[in-house]
């Protein structure tokens, strides 16, 4: 990615993200208005000021935007795919991986209980990461569990979602 | 307000308190030695499990953590020119370069003694400072905290970060995170989309780790499985005495530790400044500034002892006014209130064991990394580095998700972390700083009670937002932030278009 792209790229998200601060500061405003008097005050003030402050950015964004189109117009003839934008996540895969394994985990949290889940939970997230030495991986299960078991069974005796099959 | 000082000092050091000191110490040599980890992600996640504890023993664990954190930094910036926190990166210029000479023991011995004397000197000055701020906020009445509030809320989203809009707008998402939920003086529903779930707001702890705490999970989660220790990184030279160190650095030590306080008290400035100024002092004021980059044992002393300065002096807006210095200190305000403690002048005659047994809590910590960051200390946490990300990433998700299921044992209140999680990582990637969002969420509500509450008293007329003095003073510093950081873009704007030119 070279500079230019990137700015492209910065350019482009900035003016997205100015547009969704506008729209969230325009629904403040909108639903502000609803409310009972002085409750309505702040809503309304922040909703217009987010708005205001969105502008700038939609400004730069779409200013940056036309200029690096323009200059990529006269140069390269209407080529736009020069420079491919960087992905807003780094690495696809790991990232819906970890955040699937995550939704996963806090559905079967109240199922199956705290310790079973939690532990499943860090041997498949490990594996899929990348962690392939099982002995590594059973150890240190094995091991943060029983440490947060100590903790929070026999230390705070803090309530946590029953394991399935101690649940009568 | 020294009586109470005195008064304190036993319960700062009850069996439960220091244990929790020394607990807490070590938690936060741990986080901070790993990259990727920090502070307050450390402290967010500890919070919830501080609920059936003593205040003391909760803001105990808090203290630990965070000097202990500032001086865990520094082992893999020393040993890896990895900075383990922000604070870190000026420790790295000469540190590395030390451990490349074989030096790496006489650096992490420096970097310890540093950090300690500047945490001492940093919880001396909230000891002194905070008390008689304390008494000058007692004259501030809602019109004055409702400036307070917006001070401290626009100079951190001007101050973080390079962009002014993109702070404000961070700033002012906080602010309507916070407003979801009944009004406490209509009883209104805002925000709330006829949910139950949303009506009793979100619960602060529950943005905090979502916001700090799942963003450096998830890019850790995303590089390939590693570790970041190797048994070539460590090769520890005997280092001098302790004796040899105080006189080498004495000079730097009281410079860096004055840069660091006067730091700390701004709000929004943070200790990587703090480190930074303090090295560029150094090196300015040393005989052989040339040698500075290469490995000179008094650039990491000023480093961390200015980093370190900054810790407790945070804490003077935060316990005075309510207004935190930086976001740990924000948690030291979501740590009281959960239990019950207002922030504010009045916090030092409700609950004076507390809030002065805290800063000698701070002041213990300081001096407990002496003991425990010691070379063998040192050499045993430097082995966590050790610990692959594949099996940091679950067991770090099994830690937030075990602390936020215990503040309300709910299950949604994990998939609400997840979305500020998620929310955070976005925001990140597109450029807008996280701590605004943090503040607005905590401050937001406090300027709108004040602003409301003047209204009533005055029946409505807003002029008296500006014709009482304090208020008036406080106006005209936010104007010189606004102004200051005005100029300061202009003159930006204008080098670079005399570069282009």
């Amino acid at each position: 990615m070279t500079r230019k792209g990137s700015d492209k790229t910065m350019n482009y998200r900035d003016l997205f993200s100015g547009i969704a601060f506008l729209i969230i500061g325009v629904t403040t405003v909108w639903m502000g208005n609803d409310f009972f008097a002085d409750a309505a005050y702040v809503p309304i003030g922040v909703g217009t000021l987010m708005g205001a402050f969105s502008l700038p950015l939609i400004w730069r964004g779409m200013k940056s935007v036309l200029t690096t189109r323009a200059m990529t117009d006269s140069t390269t003839g209407h080529n736009m795919t020069t420079h491919p934008a960087p992905a807003l996540v780094d690495h696809p895969a790991r990232f819906t991986t970890t955040l699937g394994c995550c939704l996963v985990y806090y559905t079967a949290l109240p199922i199956v209980g705290f310790y079973t889940t939690s532990a499943l939970f860090i041997t498949l997230l490990a594996v899929l990461l990348g962690e392939r030495r099982p002995a590594v991986i059973a150890g240190i299960t094995v091991g943060f569990i029983t440490l947060l078991y100590a903790l929070f069974a026999v230390v705070l005796k803090r309530p946590l979602p029953v394991e399935f099959f101690l649940a009568s | 307000m020294f009586e109470s000082l005195l008064n304190a000092l036993p319960v700062a050091l009850q069996f439960g308190s220091l244990i929790s000191l020394f607990v807490g110490t070590l938690i936060g040599i741990l986080i901070g030695a790993l990259p990727g980890l920090n502070p307050v992600m450390a402290i967010a996640l500890m919070l919830p499990l501080t609920y059936g504890f003593d205040p003391i023993i909760a803001l105990g664990l808090v203290a630990g953590i965070y000097n202990g954190s500032m001086y865990g930094g520094a082992i893999p910036a020393i040993l890896l020119n990895i900075p383990g926190t922000p604070a870190a990166i000026a420790t790295t210029f000469d540190g590395y370069p030390m451990t490349r000479k074989g030096e790496g023991g006489l650096a992490l011995k420096t970097a310890c003694w540093s950090s300690a004397i500047g945490g001492i000197v940093s919880a001396l000055a909230l000891m002194t400072l905070a008390p008689m701020l304390a008494k000058v906020t007692l004259a501030f009445g809602p019109a004055e905290y409702f400036w307070v509030a917006v001070f401290g809320l626009v100079s951190i989203a001007v101050l973080v970060g390079k962009d002014v809009s993109k702070g404000m707008l961070s700033a002012l998402l906080g602010v309507i995170i916070g407003l979801v939920g009944v009004d406490a003086i209509s009883g209104e529903e805002r925000f709330t989309f006829d949910s139950l779930y949303l009506s009793g707001g979100f619960e602060l702890l529950i943005v905090l780790i979502g916001l700090y705490a799942v963003p450096p999970v998830l890019e850790m989660a995303e590089r390939r499985n590693e570790s970041y220790f190797n048994s070539d990184s460590f090769r520890a030279k005997p280092s001098g005495g302790s004796l040899g160190l105080l006189r080498r650095h004495w000079r730097t030590w009281s410079r860096s530790s004055l840069i660091g306080v006067a730091v700390g008290i701004l709000p929004g400035a943070g200790g990587n400044l703090a480190a930074l100024l303090s090295y560029n002092e150094a090196k300015r004021k040393a005989p052989d500034p040339e040698t500075f980059g290469s490995g000179n044992p008094v650039g990491v002393a000023a480093a961390e002892s200015g980093n370190s300065a900054d810790n407790a002096a945070a804490m003077i807006p935060s316990l005075t006014l309510g207004i935190p210095g930086n976001l740990v200190a924000a948690l030291v305000l979501g740590a009281l209130m959960i239990h019950g403690l207002q922030p504010g002048p009045q916090l030092f005659t409700r609950a004076p064991d507390v809030v002065f047994g805290f800063m000698w809590q701070m002041l213990l910590t300081a001096m407990l990394l002496l003991l425990l960051g010691g070379m063998v200390a040192t050499r045993l946490f430097a082995q966590v580095l050790r610990m692959p990300s594949a099996l940091l990433v679950p067991t770090t998700l099994v830690l937030m998700a075990v602390g936020v299921y215990t503040v309300n044992g709910n299950v949604t209140d994990l998939y609400v972390m997840l979305a500020f999680g998620l929310t955070g990582y976005l925001l990140n990637r597109l450029g807008f700083p996280l701590a605004p969002v943090v503040l607005g969420v905590l401050l937001g509500p406090m300027a709108e009670q004040n602003f409301r509450l003047t209204m009533l008293i005055a029946q409505n007329d807003w002029t008296v937002l500006f014709t009482r003095p304090i208020s008036l003073g406080i106006v005209a510093l936010l104007a010189v932030v606004l102004l200051s950081q005005l100029w300061k873009t202009l003159r930006h704007r204008r080098q670079s278009q005399d570069q282009a030119a």
